[in-house]
């Protein structure tokens, strides 16, 4: 079973803008299963069975989702594939557009045709210009071959794919933003209620997911949701892309089932910390991820919310004994800075003065005043924000504060 | 191409908002306030709605820009390599300070995560992305452009 590869399996191996070459290995059985064989709500009971859960960090379950769009009244709904990825040391979302991005739109439009949507969009981040690229010519040989447009497959399902391209904005991946971003407004975050599945995108039921959870949903459909469920952690199963980094001796993105712990990613699929090197720490999920010292890492890595250490976005970044630990907080500090939409006072103060006051740990000093400071921007940051990335902010401080003991020199 | 020439080229849905402002500013550099003013009558939203959003984000300018803007990723994995020193090396070469918005030919910033962090440290000039950057390689990439 630990062998089993979703995700990767077919990377290196088929020319991304063949879609012969996918077609080849097995591609758009899926969708040929699906229009010929299955109503749209079986499809969505096979992803509700499956027990997938979304891989853009919340872990949402999947099947839920779609449900709830697929069974509102509405005549105009959206799918959204979600592909604006910039949390820091994550890449995994690009590598999916990068070497399989037929598995991806096969993904998007069986998602999308099971909520009885019309027009999926993929909102990619605007740095990612090479995948656009990609995944245009991906949609226009998809369309030649009838899995795309009108009367798909010689069936009475129609679909449009829109690839929009974002303009360099880390908010616009929190869904509420990426909707008004499409809507030609500000990326900032609305308030829920209502929630994208019931009013989304132009006020209509929208669907957004995940890039690499919907490049599940194939085989979901292909192999069935029982078996999906029985691969990895049985509270979020399935198999994940993990991106390794820092001191490790092979960094990349792998891909291996949930619940697997960091020290076996590190040591067995990263080779282990890079040689010389002594292990510090790692911080898993980006720039707003824990931070886990070796007696943590065998803890298991799952979308649970019991699981200590939120697997977020699946980067793994291994941070040894001589790195310098101020440039890493002014790192963190001035990325939540910078990236914070300014929507609400918490977090468009409390990251200006983070950063402030990690600019003055650089020069080394840190005052009693700062002490206190930093613990009421933490706590600000983690009970008043408006949306998540005001929290996210904190994170990493916070375990650098009570796990690095940053503040006892 | 006129700013008039663009526009035509997209149906005025909300949801072409975003691309005609990237497509004016890839055109003319940036998006003074004449040029938001015709956008915002075209797509029938207020001005102020149309300059909210075209200052909101990264990857579309409100002023004009100098000749030359560097920006090197400072964002966990490239800010743990050398991309201190490749922004001090940078600062030497071309006689600027990081941050400095007032010189009229250089600009030197930082930038967010572009998503290459396996390939840091990492470097964008002029939107050319340069991958894998020493200290030793700054002259000769900037070279390039003087
Ligand atoms: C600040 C912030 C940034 C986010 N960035 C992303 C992102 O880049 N990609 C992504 O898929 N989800 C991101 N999310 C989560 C989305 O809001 C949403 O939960 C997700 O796209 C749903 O898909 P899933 O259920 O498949 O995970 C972000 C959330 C927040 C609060
Ligand atoms: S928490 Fe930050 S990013 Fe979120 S709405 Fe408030 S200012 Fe914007």
């Amino acid at each position: 079973m630990e062998n089993t590869k979703i995700l990767t399996i077919n990377w290196g191996k088929i020319n991304p803008l063949k879609i012969g070459d996918y077609l080849a290995v097995g591609g758009y059985l899926a969708l040929k299963k699906f229009v010929s064989e299955m109503k749209p709500d079986e499809a969505i009971e096979e992803i509700v069975a499956s027990k997938l859960s979304g891989r853009g960090g919340a872990g949402y379950a999947t099947g839920e989702k779609l449900k709830m769009v697929a069974e509102s009244e509405s005549h105009e709904k959206y799918f959204i594939c979600n592909l604006d990825e910039s949390e820091p040391g994550t890449y995994k979302d690009r590598m999916i557009a990068d070497n399989n991005p037929q598995l991806l739109l096969e993904g998007i439009i069986i998602a999308a045709l099971s909520i009885g949507a019309h027009k999926a969009y993929i909102y990619i981040n605007g740095n990612y210009e090479k995948q656009k690229e990609t995944l245009e010519t991906a949609r226009a040989q998809a369309h030649k071959k009838n899995f795309l447009g009108a009367g798909i497959l010689g069936s009475a399902y129609d679909l449009d794919v829109e690839i929009f391209s974002g303009a360099g904005a880390y908010i616009c991946g929190e869904e509420t933003a990426l909707i008004n971003s499409i809507e030609g407004k500000r990326g900032e975050p609305r308030l829920r209620p209502p929630f994208p599945t019931e009013a989304g995108l132009f006020g209509k039921p929208t669907a957004v997911n995940n890039a690499e959870t919907i490049a599940n949903i194939p085989w979901i459909i292909l192999n069935g949701g029982k078996k999906y469920a029985k691969i990895g952690a049985s509270c979020s199963p399935g198999m994940k892309l993990y991106i390794l980094g820092g001191s490790v001796k092979k960094p990349g993105v792998v891909e291996a089932p949930t619940g697997v712990t960091i020290r076996e990613l590190v040591d067995d699929f990263g080779g282990g910390v890079t040689p010389g090197r002594d292990f510090w720490f790692a911080q898993i999920g980006g720039a707003s991820g824990r931070l886990v010292l070796e007696k943590e890492l065998d803890m298991p890595l799952t979308f649970s919310r019991d699981c200590q250490i939120p697997l977020g976005s699946g980067s793994i970044l291994v941070v040894d004994k001589m790195a310098n630990i101020s440039d890493l907080i002014l790192s963190w500090t001035e990325f939540f800075r910078r990236e914070s939409c300014g929507k609400c006072v918490p977090c468009r103060e409390g990251t200006f003065r983070l950063h402030e006051i990690a600019l003055r740990l650089q020069d080394g000093e840190i005052s009693e005043r700062d002490k206190v400071a930093i613990k009421d921007i933490l706590w600000t940051l983690e009970s008043t924000t408006f949306c998540p990335l005001g929290r996210f902010a904190a994170t990493a401080m916070r375990d650098a504060v009570e796990k690095l003991n940053l503040l006892d020199k | 191409m006129t700013i008039e020439k663009i526009l035509l080229g997209f149906s005025p849905k909300a949801e072409n908002i975003l691309p005609a402002l990237k497509k004016v500013n890839a055109g003319f550099g940036y998006i003074d306030e004449e040029k938001a003013e015709k956008i915002a009558a075209y797509f029938s939203v207020p001005i102020s709605q149309l300059y909210e959003t075209a200052t909101f984000y990264d990857l579309i300018n409100t002023k004009k820009q100098p000749a030359l803007t560097i920006k090197v990723c400072f964002s966990t994995h490239c800010a743990l390599k050398d991309a201190k020193k490749i922004i001090v090396e940078i600062e030497n070469v071309l006689h600027v300070k990081l941050g400095d918005e007032n010189n009229p030919k250089f600009r030197l910033g930082k930038m967010s995560c572009v998503g290459r962090c396996g390939e840091g440290p990492v470097v964008m000039v002029n939107n050319k992305v340069y991958e894998r950057v020493t200290v030793v390689m700054v002259r000769g990439m900037l070279e390039e452009y003087l």
